[in-house]
């Protein structure tokens, strides 16, 4: 069976040629051009992931976003022209799963598209695999061990603790408020300034050059992506 | 006149006062009664005037009269009973003593009147100035006030805010009725000195005094009065004279803050109106761009038979990135234009923020090669990282569309600043060495490219707005324009330093910008 994407999206060639790039890969889309008929699709249809552009003629994104996750997991995949990082903060903080900035190349959407979709198969199988593998990077999470093209690397506990996380969420934009929840507690805060060192310190164990990174991007003023690809 | 007109009022007071004692003496009347009738004349008579003098004269007047009509024997000087001398000195004592009580009520109310005045002429100025719609009225009403309160030619003259004279003066001479002169005051230079080297609250001139008003060190206006009409001046008419300065200038004070305040916020509104309509624009640009470059991209793929039609799909898609990169940057500037090019900084790895400009750039274009260059030690730098970023993606940028196809960029991260950066480098006259400490607290990130470079008469020009160089080698012409210039701007509200130049000893350019470095704690 294949993987259903909902297109919500009030400019139709946008619509358009994103539902052509979807399905020359062989997923099956549906469109909807405002927000209620969004919700309308969700409960008809079904759709396994959404692509929601923010600015929407009947309701906001965000407004989108609260409304889906009151009942569905399904990931959101967030286009949009707003370039403001704190909106790009706020829809992932919503529940949003990824966010792609208009104008975006196809390759990009794609991408972020795969990465989505294997995430589904993941929420279906064991989330907690011993192993996690992203190109040549490997984390053996029941002896806590990091290999990189198959040599081990030692990492500091919090280092390990960062990249498992990371490895678990690969492809995905995560934030840094997320990340900073996950590695010190809620009660932390939100001091960044901790997290930027620990991150250089990482990507200095590996990559071969952290001013080139090629597994741990940084977006800036919103967070870090590990690439998969 | 006047004086003559009291003098036979007086002489008349006298006359009926004597014929009144005459009746009494006929009556049989004693003297005392007489002399109490003497008395009253006195007190009637004083009642014209204030003066002291007038209340002796009037006194010893009244005794003799007394003394020649009335006391034995009569119409001479002489008197027979000795005991009328304590008569006559009781009476003169008395008639003193009602005179200048009497002379002291008068005054008294003499100057409550004219207190009365000055307080009504100061309430009708204060009402006057502040329905004053603008500073030309107001001026016109304080010459106006001047000069008529206190009966003399008076002139004003108002500065604008900056603290600059007007370019006339409005002068009122005494008398005549609304009959306002403009003149054209001395020398800008000349005034500013006088009054800004003031030792008293007043400029004393050969043909005029100054009266300069002040709201808090910043001159508001001068009221000028002719030296011959203020030498005049008694200290009443002084304390009027300060009474309306304040007055005029509590006016022009309250006037200008209004000015300020409607300007800024007219400018406000003018300022946001403009980044809303610029803001909306690129967001509107946006969406089609999407549209463009997603659809160009679909055709591209599917074009892969067809070679030439493939290139203009591709065309279509390079135009469409080079206008998204364009909107960017307005976008940036507006920004930057509306925060009043300050920036909200936070200290960040540069290393990181080098990175991920790296990333999108490498992105756009696979087939460059972007080497990154980075010291053993983390630097960490306070910053704006989105602004950064852009700096370093605009360079980039830069630096390949002024490579040769496939030709390298290389960015290079070191701690302290490269002495070419400084302000003022490579001019004859410059000493060196200044800053010296400042360059080496600093952190420089630089790009350079294997292009043709950057001809001698273009450099000092590179950062200026849409500044193009001609390429006689490409048909199409972009202008470095805007993308340096938001460098340039950038760095400028990080109290950065940025500069280009062309290697040395290697083919190509080199642009570099530095900030200042954050030394704090190790890092592990």
């Amino acid at each position: 069976m294949s993987v259903k994407i909902l297109i919500v999206e009030d400019d139709k060639q946008i619509r358009g040629f994103i539902g052509y790039a979807l399905s020359n890969e062989r997923y099956e889309t549906m469109e909807a051009g405002s927000g209620g008929e969004a919700l309308r699709r969700m409960e008809e249809d079904r759709p396994d992931i959404m692509i929601l552009d923010m600015g929407l003629p009947d309701m906001d994104g965000m407004e989108v976003i609260r409304k889906v996750r009151e009942h569905s997991l399904l990931p959101i995949l967030v286009v949009s022209a707003r370039d403001r990082e704190k909106e790009k903060v706020a829809a992932l903080d919503q529940g949003a799963d990824d966010y792609l900035t208009k104008p975006f190349s196809t390759t990009e959407l794609l991408a972020r598209v795969r990465v989505a979709a294997r995430h589904l198969d993941q929420q279906l199988t064991d989330r907690s695999e011993p192993t996690l593998t992203v190109r040549d990077l490997r984390i053996d999470s029941d002896k806590r061990l990091t290999y990189l093209s198959g040599r081990e690397i030692h990492l500091t506990p919090m280092e390990y603790q960062l990249l498992h996380f990371m490895m678990q969420n690969a492809g995905k934009v995560l934030t840094s408020g997320a990340i900073i929840n996950e590695l010190w507690g809620a009660g932390y805060g939100n001091d960044t300034q901790a997290l930027r060192t620990l991150m250089a310190g990482l990507r200095r164990k590996i990559e071969k050059n952290p001013g080139k990174p090629e597994y741990i991007v940084t977006e800036i003023g919103v967070g870090y992506r590990l690439k998969e690809g | 006149m006047e004086r003559f007109r009291k003098l036979l009022v007086t002489a008349a007071i006298f006359a009926a006062a004597s014929l009144i004692g005459y009746g009494f003496s006929i009556a049989g009347f004693p003297d005392a009664s007489i002399a109490l009738v003497y008395l009253l004349a006195v007190l009637f008579a004083v009642r014209q005037t204030s003066s002291l003098l007038t209340g002796l004269i009037t006194s010893l007047a009244a005794t003799f009269c007394f003394n020649y009509f009335f006391a034995e024997p009569r119409f001479t000087l002489t008197v027979n009973d000795p005991n009328y001398y304590v008569t006559f000195l009781v009476m003169t004592v008395t008639a003193l003593a009602v005179s200048t009580l009497t002379a002291r009520v008068r005054r008294d109310a003499q100057t409550a009147r004219e207190r009365e005045q000055e307080a009504k002429a100061l309430y009708t100025l204060t009402n006057l100035l502040s329905d004053a719609p603008n500073m030309e009225t107001i001026e016109e009403i304080a010459a106006g006030a001047v000069s008529e309160g206190l009966q003399c030619g008076a002139g004003c003259l108002g500065f604008d805010a900056s603290g600059n004279p007007e370019q006339t003066y409005i002068y009122k001479p005494y008398g005549r009725e609304r009959s306002l002169i403009r003149r054209e005051p001395e020398e800008k230079e000349e005034l500013l000195f006088r009054l800004n080297h003031l030792r008293e609250d007043h400029y004393e001139g050969e043909e005029f005094y100054d009266w300069p008003m002040f709201s808090e060190d910043k001159i508001l206006g001068v009221i000028r009065i002719q030296r011959a009409d203020m030498e005049k001046m008694d200290p009443s008419q002084i304390r009027m004279l300060h009474a309306m300065l304040d007055s005029i200038s509590l006016a022009m004070d309250r006037f200008r803050t209004a000015e300020q305040r409607i300007q800024s916020r007219e400018e406000a509104s003018r300022e946001r109106y403009r980044a809303n309509l610029l803001r909306s624009i690129s967001h509107d640009i946006r969406t089609p761009l999407t549209g463009i470059i997603g659809t160009s991209e679909m055709l591209t793929a599917r074009l892969a038979d067809e070679p030439d039609a493939r290139q203009m799909a591709e065309h279509i898609r390079k135009d469409a990135a080079w206008l998204h990169s364009l909107v960017e940057n307005i976008l940036t500037l507006t920004r930057l234009q509306d925060q009043g090019l300050s920036v909200a900084m936070e200290t960040e790895v540069v290393e990181e923020i080098v990175g991920g400009a790296v990333a999108r750039v490498a992105e756009l274009h696979p087939d460059h090669e972007i080497e990154v260059e980075l010291p053993e030690e983390l630097l960490m730098a306070p910053m704006d990282a989105k602004l950064i970023e852009q700096v370093i993606i605009n360079l980039l940028e830069n630096a390949i569309k002024h490579s040769p196809p496939n030709g390298p960029v290389l960015v290079t991260v070191a701690a302290g600043a490269a002495d070419w950066l400084r302000p003022g480098a490579g001019d004859p006259q410059d000493a060196g060495g200044q800053g010296a400490a400042s360059l080496r607290d600093m952190v420089m990130i630089s790009v350079c490219d294997e292009g043709t470079g950057i001809r001698e008469k273009d450099l000092p020009h590179i950062f200026e707005l849409f500044y193009s160089v001609e390429h006689h080698n490409r048909s199409r012409q972009r202008s470095y324009g805007l993308g340096l210039t938001i460098c340039e701007t950038i760095i400028r509200a990080h109290q950065g330093l940025i500069a280009a130049r062309n290697r040395e000893g290697a083919q190509g350019a080199e642009f570099a910008f530095a900030l200042s470095q954050q030394k704090g704690e190790e890092i592990q």
